[in-house]
């Protein structure tokens, strides 16, 4: 199954069932939080924007294209926009597989391919409120 | 028949700061292509985007190579992606 959603609400953990087949050995959970730096500078939050309608679609395609790849059973991702204060998720991933060799594989290369793909930015929010585009290019 | 196109440009990240706008409206040639409007764009941002690497998308589609553009079209000129 895949779940994939952009939203502007602060994140909500996807809901963990104790078993939802019987061939699942393997859940893993990634969140990514904001830092309180970038570029050297402190910031009080980032400010995501997107591309509405091409980022929801790209985000969906490269969960399927995951799946599609790695043996993995399930794929559910939560990406927030909007300002989100430091310390805050900005995104949740969900991976479910048979072992965990292929979940973190899979993890990896979809989060990696989110950072190249989704049209989503970045702008750095300063302690005075000012804000700049993030030069953060980061894997 | 018009020998004029019309097209929606959206503007994001350091775009949309060069060009202090997220949403505008260009008028081209007809035959112009993306290529041509990616030039229009940096003009306009007088050398704000010279050393950012763009890709493009024609109503919400990347494309690799530069494409004829068609009336009402909507282009954005993506910088490098920060999603995560």
């Amino acid at each position: 199954m895949i779940i994939t959603e952009i939203t502007e609400d602060k994140i909500k953990p996807f809901s963990s069932p104790d078993s939802n087949t019987d061939d699942t050995g393997a859940e893993l959970v990634f969140n990514g939080r904001v830092r309180n730096r970038e570029e050297g500078d402190e910031i009080i939050a980032l400010e995501y924007e997107h591309y509405e309608g091409m980022a929801e679609r790209e985000l969906n395609l490269l969960a399927r294209k995951t799946i599609k790849e790695f043996p993995v059973h399930d794929l559910f991702c939560r990406h927030r926009v909007g300002k989100v204060p430091v310390g805050e998720v900005v995104l949740h991933v969900v991976i479910r597989s048979k072992h965990r060799a292929e979940g973190l594989e899979a993890m990896a290369w979809f989060i990696s391919e989110l950072k190249k793909q989704v049209p989503i930015w970045k702008w750095a929010i300063l302690p005075d409120g000012s804000k700049r585009p993030s030069q953060c290019q980061s894997e | 028949m018009k020998d004029t196109l019309l097209i929606k440009v959206r503007c994001f990240s350091q775009v949309k700061y060069a060009l202090e706008k997220d949403k505008l409206t260009i008028t081209l040639p007809v035959g112009s292509t993306t290529g041509d409007l990616e030039n229009t764009i940096r003009q306009m941002a007088k050398n704000k985007l010279d050393r950012i690497h763009l890709r493009v998308a024609v109503n919400q589609t990347y494309i690799d190579q530069p494409v004829l553009l068609k009336d009402g079209d909507e282009v954005a000129l993506i910088p490098p992606v920060q999603g995560g």
